[in-house]
């Protein structure tokens, strides 16, 4: 409540106790020996009913805003927890997806070597390469599949 | 009525309620963004079937890279789900 922002609480708490103490004074103020004074009984009577109107729904607003606050603290310490915790699950997930890839291309790289290494040097194999070249129609085909994602 | 209004409009104005409270989405990690590669295809018209062989060896690596980066993402999403739904 922007009121509250700009005025301190205590102006309300202070408004609603005049509030209370100037209607407790004006049922005695016919005792007052000054006559003049008596005239303002009833304006005064309003007045202070609005002052303790004013000062009581003040005091339930601050106490509102108080909770309302106590409650955006909270969250904003939740909201600084969560942020940390998601870069730190973020660097989990990273590193997880890191080392996998390692361990992929390791594989993959240990594969290849093995043709190169073993494979290539089979008799069978080496017959079967002087004589066999892969015909080409399987070649497009492969490469028509390899290829079929591109835009 | 002036005075009423403006003690009205003064009270009502206690109503208005914004939450101040920021959040920011999740930066997804650097690693997640990278495309995936497309795959290789074979090269030349006389070609050995070990030469073949390589390449596609080459591109189930290429898979099974791209399938780790898209479950990391699986991963990515569940997780953040969870800590964002645990601000209440």
């Amino acid at each position: 409540m922007w009121l509250l922002n700009w005025l301190p609480n205590w102006i309300f708490y202070a408004m609603g106790l005049i509030g209370v103490l100037t209607l407790v004074v004006t049922y005695f103020i016919k005792f007052l020996p000054i006559p003049f004074v008596y005239m303002y009984k009833t304006p005064l009577q309003l007045l202070s009913i609005a002052m303790i109107v004013i000062g009581t729904f003040m005091a339930g607003a601050i106490y509102d805003n108080e909770a309302w606050l106590a409650r955006v603290k909270e969250l904003e310490a939740q909201v600084a927890e969560s942020e940390k915790k998601s870069v730190e699950k973020n660097v989990e997930i990273v590193e997880k997806i890191v080392h996998k890839e390692k361990v992929i291309k390791e594989k993959g790289d240990d594969i290849i070597k093995y043709i190169d290494r073993e494979i290539v040097k089979k008799e069978e194999v080496i017959k079967y390469i002087e004589n066999c070249p892969v015909p080409k129609d399987i070649i497009d085909a492969h490469n028509a599949a390899a290829a079929m994602g591109k835009k | 009525m002036k005075a009423v209004i403006l003690t009205i409009t003064l009270l009502l104005s206690g109503c208005t309620m914004f939450v101040p409270v920021k959040r920011n989405f999740p930066e997804a990690p650097v690693t997640l963004m990278v495309k995936c590669p497309q795959l290789e295809t074979v090269q030349g018209d006389k070609v050995a079937i070990t030469d073949m062989l390589k390449t596609i060896v080459n591109n189930y690596r290429l898979y099974y890279e791209c399938s780790n980066r898209v479950e990391g993402w699986g991963d990515w999403y569940v997780e953040q789900k969870k800590i964002f739904d645990s601000v209440k």
